[in-house]
């Protein structure tokens, strides 16, 4: 592995307390700021329990929740991108690129298009569609589009970059069949799936939060157990090899995380694209060469720019809001570009 | 394969797609005889069978098989410019670059004529065009890198695009229906409309063939032939992008044709530029006249969309070209 020098190392040492305070910052603008006006005094309030019940509803059962499930949502796409670049050993993999948005994309609408026959026949409204089973949903059409990609990637020997490719096929497909499916059966419910589809955090309740949580946990807690496969996978396979790693086992292991971390994200809230490209970019940039700040550098900066980017989004569009996912298109489009002419 | 042999291949292939065009006027809500379909195509009269085929059907087949001509002709001419067996207007993000620019002047600007929507495309397309060719010049030109530039250049006027629906309110399902691809109530004006800017990249591809062997060869070889790079480079690319600008407006996105077209053409093995273009174009027309034919069919009375039809066959071309097509993408590990 690659020594850090002390110099770098001391430099290293304040990029998490400083990630940390970011973090408590776009928390904390994220609580106070919005469209309804309150003052600082009764959102103050409104946290401990005590104030007006209006301030209190807005900040516990309006801000509070979108913000938590922003912040789970936003590092489960960091790690799974991070993860993604690792195993497929391309800088530009994303969920997104990979098919795996698509795949979860394409169960949510089918979920959404046909639940209210399953569940409430006749009634056509969005208050009786069981919201909180969209990221189950999205959870099982991601770990199937991984399921395709792991069956190519094996019953083809396809190398890791032919896997990726292969990953934007699958992608454009499942992407062609949603649409596809909205187009015709979407009636009175296409603005929902739009709403969904472009990838926001309006009206997230703590459903939502509690439903990603076990998720982010479960993510984060095999971080560790992949943490060495992960530093040799920055290898190539055979160096890997060499160092006693079963690279069929650990790609499995890794690409299994991923999708899952990556599809349940979707389910919860829509298809947030480019955080996950361009996060584990940035947290590699700041950690330079010391590569075990990279994983909590990107786990800081996933929450931090989808609450920072929902922010946005809330105060610009006023009381119609613009989707995150769109904030994220639009500010992370030129770091991508300059990222990819970069890339060698 | 001689040139007559070529053109016998040719011949065979566009008549396959006139009778596939013949076959699709029988089938429908209304299910028409083989006779009612020849009287009514030959002897036009004001019944409704007559309508049926005249007015409906086969401006419809007509259009999806001139479609189709473009869309193959514009990935074999991407195909050729950048030396990449992948490129197709889909993968470059020509295609999202024409459609999203389309949208937001339906939605955003209505006052302008939807006469002017291919220009638009054609101004998308090329936008889009020229940043996945900058991003991908990073890559030296490589396959993934192309692949990656376009696709994220899709993701992002993707994203774009769903959040212009959503402020299109009860308009976004008609939009939704065309982002879905298809010739669904496709009318002879539509295909008069599409005609002259497929017919510009077919015809502009069918003459510059020589340029365009020396393009798919190598740059430093084309230079070496006397070729003006700067001026040529443009003008293919402008050709390509033309039939996908004409297509978007009528039909929407149709993915994986202008990536599968070149590469079944050419499993025929025609001799020469100019027949392997020939040959593509139709290809292009058989693969979308039959996509279209199943679309309206396979679930009568509802209609599926052309697009979902040629991307679940397209895929599998892509994921078998990616096995089969001797790619060094080893090279590409960063």
């Amino acid at each position: 592995m690659i020594m850090a020098s002390p110099a770098q190392t001391r430099s290293a040492a304040w990029l998490l307390p400083s990630g940390l305070a970011l973090v408590v910052l776009s928390l904390v603008a994220a609580v106070f700021l919005g469209v309804v006006d309150i003052p600082a005094a009764d959102i103050a309030a409104a946290l401990s329990g005590h104030g007006s019940p209006e301030a209190r509803s807005i900040i516990i059962e309006i801000r509070l929740p979108r913000i938590v499930t922003g912040i789970l949502a936003g590092i489960q796409f960091a790690v799974a991108g991070l993860l993604l670049q690792t195993i497929t050993r391309n800088p530009l993999a994303d969920p997104s690129l990979m098919g795996v948005s698509q795949g979860a994309t394409l169960t949510v609408t089918i979920f959404l298009l046909f639940t209210v026959y399953i569940f409430e026949p006749g009634s056509n409204t969005l208050a009786e569609l069981p919201i909180a089973w969209l990221p189950a949903a999205g959870l099982a059409g991601g770990l199937a589009a991984g399921g395709i990609i792991y069956l190519l990637a094996f019953r083809l020997d396809l190398s890791p970059l032919r896997i990726t490719l292969c990953g934007i096929a699958i992608g454009a497909v499942l992407h062609a069949l949603a649409i596809g499916l909205i187009a015709g059966w979407g009636s009175a419910r296409i603005e929902i799936i739009l709403e969904w589809l472009s990838g926001s955090l309006y009206a997230r309740t703590w459903d939502h939060a509690l439903f990603l949580l076990p998720f982010t946990i479960a993510g984060l807690a095999v971080l560790p157990l992949i943490y060495r496969p992960l530093v040799l996978l920055q290898l190539d396979a055979s160096v890997a090899a060499s160092f006693g790693l079963s690279y069929r086992r650990q790609f499995s292991l890794v690409l299994l995380v991923s999708c899952a971390l990556a599809a349940s994200a979707v389910g919860a809230v829509g298809p947030i694209i480019f955080i996950g490209l361009v996060v584990p970019h940035l947290a590699r940039f700041l950690a330079g060469r010391h590569f075990p700040l990279v994983i909590p550098l990107t786990i800081v900066l996933g929450a931090v720019l989808v609450t920072l980017g929902d922010l946005v989004g809330r105060l610009v569009g006023g009381a119609e809001e613009i989707p995150i996912g769109v904030v994220t298109a639009i500010l992370g489009v030129p770091v991508l570009l300059a990222l990819l002419r970069k890339v060698p | 394969m001689n040139a007559r042999k070529s053109s016998f291949a040719i011949g065979f292939v566009v008549a396959a797609t006139l009778l596939i065009v013949l076959a699709g006027l029988l089938p429908g809500a209304k299910m028409l005889s083989f006779d009612t379909v020849l009287r009514a195509l030959f002897a036009p009269d004001a019944k409704i069978d007559s309508i049926l085929v005249w007015t409906l059907r086969l401006p419809r087949s007509l259009a999806a098989a001139v479609a189709g001509t473009g869309l193959a002709v514009s990935g074999y001419l991407l195909q050729s410019l950048t030396r990449n067996p992948l490129a197709d207007p889909g993968i470059t993000g020509v295609t999202a670059g024409a459609v999203a620019p389309i949208v937001g002047c339906f939605v955003l600007l209505p006052w302008i004529s939807s006469a002017y929507y291919p220009l638009v495309g054609l101004a998308g397309g090329l936008a889009a065009a020229s940043v996945t060719f900058w991003v991908a010049r990073g890559g030296n030109g490589r396959p993934l890198h192309l692949a990656l530039g376009g696709v994220s250049v899709s993701l992002f006027l993707g994203a774009i695009t769903i959040y212009v629906l959503l402020l299109a309110g009860p308009q976004s399902t008609a939009l939704l229906f065309w982002l879905s691809g298809g010739f669904q109530g496709r009318t002879w004006s539509h295909l008069i409309h599409m005609l002259p800017w497929i017919g510009v990249g077919v015809v502009g591809a069918l003459l510059l063939h020589r340029v365009i062997a020396m393009f798919a060869l190598s740059e430093h070889a084309a230079a070496a032939m006397g070729l003006q790079l700067d001026v040529w480079k443009p003008v293919l690319l402008v050709l390509a992008i033309c039939p996908v600008a004409g297509v978007a407006p009528v039909a929407g996105p149709v993915a994986f044709v202008g990536l599968a077209a070149p590469h079944i053409a050419r499993l025929l093995k025609p001799q020469g530029t100019i027949w392997e273009i020939a040959l593509t174009a139709a290809t292009g027309a058989f693969i979308v006249t039959c996509a279209d034919l199943v679309a309206r069919t396979i679930a009568i009375p509802k209609e599926l969309p052309v697009g979902i039809i040629t991307a679940l066959l397209g895929g599998p071309v892509f994921v078998y070209l990616i096995q089969r097509g001797r790619l060094d993408f080893q090279r590409d590990v960063a």
